[in-house]
């Protein structure tokens, strides 16, 4: 179906708070405290209180039932909108369009969003958390068409897109270890990234396997993180402490008949995603001068960086392997360090970056030079659900 | 701990569990036949089973048996363990195998070292008896 999304939404609001909770490994925290640490951030960031927030849609754990009441209860807010969130890491930018929409349609006026969970701390409270690798309840796993053949958790259902566009495309895991490089390296320019050693290919290289073609450095971190970000219309922004970094367009897509249909693991959501956030943008992908890519996978950036038009498909091998991700580089990404450097986060803090690198306040070192136009990416649900955020300088 | 508890505590592989949408390919497969629904409105087969054809929406169909052969659309190799039953398994291979009659399957590659499998391969059905009444569809090369 072809759909007209409103380029007169285009610039009408804007993000004008930034917060992150601790990132890493932050034992004894939950995941709503996390949230709630990054909110109050945010807050501050914005020189806003909680009795100016008026819409409350975020997102965390998945057994986490009514999240946003939660949420709303331990920060002390009624909101005219609030919700939470069911499109896996496709949900953070999701929710951010939903503010717009939201302030649009006159229901809100400063609405905050966020994300957060405890995925390293639940994976490590015992040897066998650790060993499942599992942050879900039972309830919510397969019984049959998987488990009876070890096929279990989210590195093999990745692993699945990689291996078939090796196959189509001749791909390898040279090309995927330059993602996980360039994002280690801007995650040594990061004081609060979880990793901080370097890593170079010989490291790569000698790293287990965990489930082929995939070892150990193409998988992002488990991580307890939270970020989140406040969006209010852009006459109320002019108001507010921090100049504001104008929402330009969003996307979303979703290959709901599934990851294993189609050719859904090598041409992904991000294809349609990107389509409908470059119309409302009025822009192209020949605009875009820093990305931040859902990178729960090495692989998944490649073929994110195909299917929003960075390159051609079958083409991210090269596109990598020129550099273009690093600092200086085509297309500086993943500049905080990502998921597979940074902290895991499904997505918002990928948000949270690519709002900081639009206000322009880093130092040199960690700031893409002269970027007007930054792209952010969200992916997850089964690897099915995409969402498109695209911001403007502040 | 003596031998024989020892024994009782040995992991074992998970069983699956049919829904009531799932029930008949699972009796199927322990008669070591291989059927998935065939829409009776628009002709084409589906899996994973449920009630509607996925395709167009009808809920007329039969559990028509398949050939078994196919061919390796994707695949990928466990060398992690992720349940201690699988310890002495790896490295092993589970695919996604496009059936000739259209629909994909998650399953094991057997009968084949994992450095030899590659995408668009052909295989075919074999059965694996892992527990009484329970047979579970695995493909090895055609």
């Amino acid at each position: 179906m072809n759909i007209n999304p409103s380029t007169a939404l285009r610039d009408k609001c804007a993000i004008v708070g930034i917060g992150n909770s601790r990132l890493g490994k932050v034992p004894g925290v939950s995941s709503l405290d996390l949230l709630v640490e990054a909110m109050v951030n945010a807050l501050d960031d914005a020189g806003l209180k909680t009795s100016d927030i008026d819409g409350l849609i975020c997102r965390g754990p998945d057994d986490a039932y009514g999240h946003h009441q939660l949420i709303g209860a331990r920060l002390g807010i009624n909101a005219n909108i609030s919700t939470t969130m069911d499109n896996g890491g496709a949900s953070q930018i999701l929710s951010i369009a939903m503010a717009v929409m939201a302030i649009e349609a006159g229901l809100a006026t400063t609405v905050l969003c966020g994300f957060g969970r405890d995925a390293w701390s639940r994976t490590h409270v015992s040897e066998e958390a650790r060993v499942r690798n599992e942050t879900r309840p039972d309830s919510q796993r397969a019984q049959e068409f998987g488990p009876e053949y070890g096929y279990f958790g989210a590195v093999a259902a990745h692993a699945f897109g990689a291996q078939r566009h090796m196959h189509l495309y001749g791909t390898t895991r040279d090309h995927f270890a330059e993602i996980a490089i360039a994002f280690r390296e801007h995650a040594l320019r990061n004081p609060q990234a979880q990793m901080k050693k370097p890593l170079t290919k010989a490291d790569y290289d000698a790293a287990r396997l965990i489930v082929a073609p995939f070892g150990l450095f193409d998988c992002s971190l488990r991580s307890d993180a939270a970020g989140a970000v406040i969006v209010t219309s852009k006459a109320r922004a002019k108001d507010l402490k921090q100049p504001p970094v104008p929402i330009k367009g969003f996307g979303s897509f979703n290959n709901l008949r599934g990851w294993f249909q189609d050719d859904n693991m090598v041409v992904t959501a991000a294809k349609q995603s990107g389509e409908t956030a470059y119309k409302m943008a009025g822009l192209g992908p020949q605009d875009v001068d820093t990305a931040q890519i859902y990178d729960c996978f090495t692989y998944m950036v490649l073929t994110q960086l195909e299917d929003y038009g960075f390159c051609k498909k079958g083409e991210g091998g090269d596109f990598v392997a020129s550099g273009a991700l690093k600092m200086g580089g085509r297309l500086p990404t993943n500049t905080s360090g990502g998921q597979l450097s940074e902290s895991h986060c499904e997505g918002m803090l990928q948000i949270v970056e690519g709002a900081r690198q639009m206000r322009h306040t880093y130092a040199a070192e960690r700031q893409v030079k002269d970027a007007e136009i930054a792209l952010i990416s969200g992916h997850g649900g089964n690897q099915v659900c995409h969402s498109t955020l695209i911001l403007g300088r502040a | 701990m003596s031998d024989s508890s020892a024994a009782a505590a040995k992991p074992q592989k998970p069983v699956p569990r049919p829904s009531p949408e799932s029930a008949p390919y699972w009796e199927a497969a322990a008669q070591h036949k291989l059927r998935v629904q065939k829409c009776n409105a628009c002709g084409q087969h589906w899996f994973p089973p449920s009630y509607r054809c996925p395709h167009c929406t009808a809920a007329d169909f039969t559990w028509a048996e398949v050939s078994g052969k196919g061919k390796v659309f994707s695949f990928v190799v466990f060398h992690r363990v992720y349940h201690p039953a699988f310890e002495g398994d790896v490295p092993y291979v589970v695919a996604l195998v496009e059936l000739a009659e259209g629909p994909r399957l998650l399953t094991n590659i057997v009968g084949i070292s994992p450095d030899d499998v590659r995408c668009e391969m052909p295989v075919k059905v074999t059965f694996d008896d892992v527990a009484s009444g329970v047979a579970v569809p695995k493909f090895t090369p055609a």
